[in-house]
């Protein structure tokens, strides 16, 4: 999530954050990966029923280009357009300095996202 | 005064008796925590590993499993449904990659769907160095199956859960 959030740094979860609501584009969310202990934070880019897709590094969400003043770093990613399923988020790191291949995104089930960081 | 010192004795003994049996009767959630340590154990390896070390480590990790397992891994081509052999050799080739590997598992839950079979859920680590002098640092969710047969709990099914879906 460079540079939004920096590598290793500690971050609090504020839990109650989607109690009532759901998550938007362009929020930060933290991600229940693996087990109660291992989370990822990634960025909500596309909503359930959008389609997402990357022509040479900049994001298309149902075929309208995305401005994203968050990303800092370049890249040249491209990936076919996908829809998001229902109860689904599609979320991407900030930082898309690497290849596609090596980068954890993708859509991700609403049970998994556990909340926002507190700042 | 006298019955108060048989009832302590009868309490230790009590006490005793139920600590030997825990330790020399595991639970069957302990006896199949166990083969996830024992794998761990036979996964690992250091710079240092000789031939004898690899072929004794190979043979561990194929006494483990079952006649056939079947692996559910999205990212890769891996995923099917192996032998006990070819699982060895699956093994076998996965840690010539490597130079350094340590392979942890963590937050074990283990519930018995039937009577002898057990699910698994639970968290894995892969850390290593490549041969080529990469480092690896893996993490992903997993849902084991293990069977119970002739009194060992056997692995009989691999699922890496897919958090995000491309």
């Amino acid at each position: 999530m460079e540079p939004t959030y920096g590598s290793r740094g500690i971050n609090f979860c504020w839990r109650l954050r989607y109690l009532f609501s759901k998550p938007e584009r362009h929020d930060v969310v933290v991600v229940r990966f693996a087990g109660s202990r291992v989370m990822l934070l990634k960025r909500v880019v596309g909503l359930e029923g959008e389609r997402v897709e990357f022509r040479n590094g900049k994001l298309f969400v149902n075929g309208s280009p995305m401005e994203e003043p968050y990303v800092r770093y370049p890249c040249n990613w491209n990936l076919p357009p996908r829809k998001v399923d229902d109860n689904f988020v599609y979320v991407i790191g900030d930082n898309r300095s690497m290849p596609i291949e090596n980068h954890y995104f993708g859509q991700v089930s609403m049970d998994r996202i556990m909340g926002g960081p507190i700042w | 005064m006298v019955k108060i010192k048989y009832l302590i004795i009868a309490f230790l003994i009590v006490m005793v008796g139920i600590l030997a049996t825990v330790l020399v009767f595991p639970s069957q959630e302990k006896k199949v925590k166990k083969r996830f340590a024992l794998l761990s154990e036979h996964m690992s390896k250091d710079p240092q590993e000789n031939t004898l070390i690899m072929v004794s480590k190979i043979k561990g990790i194929s006494t483990l499993f079952g006649e056939n397992c079947n692996l559910t891994v999205s990212d890769y081509s891996l995923s099917g449904n192996y032998t006990r052999e070819e699982i060895s050799g699956i093994a076998l080739r996965g840690r010539t990659h490597f130079s350094i590997l340590d392979l942890k598992f963590y937050d074990l839950k283990v519930s018995f769907r039937e009577k002898d079979l057990a699910q698994v859920n639970l968290t894995a680590r892969l850390t290593g160095k490549s041969v080529y002098g990469e480092h690896v640092d893996e993490t992903r969710e997993l849902i084991c199956l293990l069977k119970k047969v002739e009194k060992k709990w056997l692995f009989s099914s691999f699922e890496v859960i897919e958090v995000l879906k491309r």
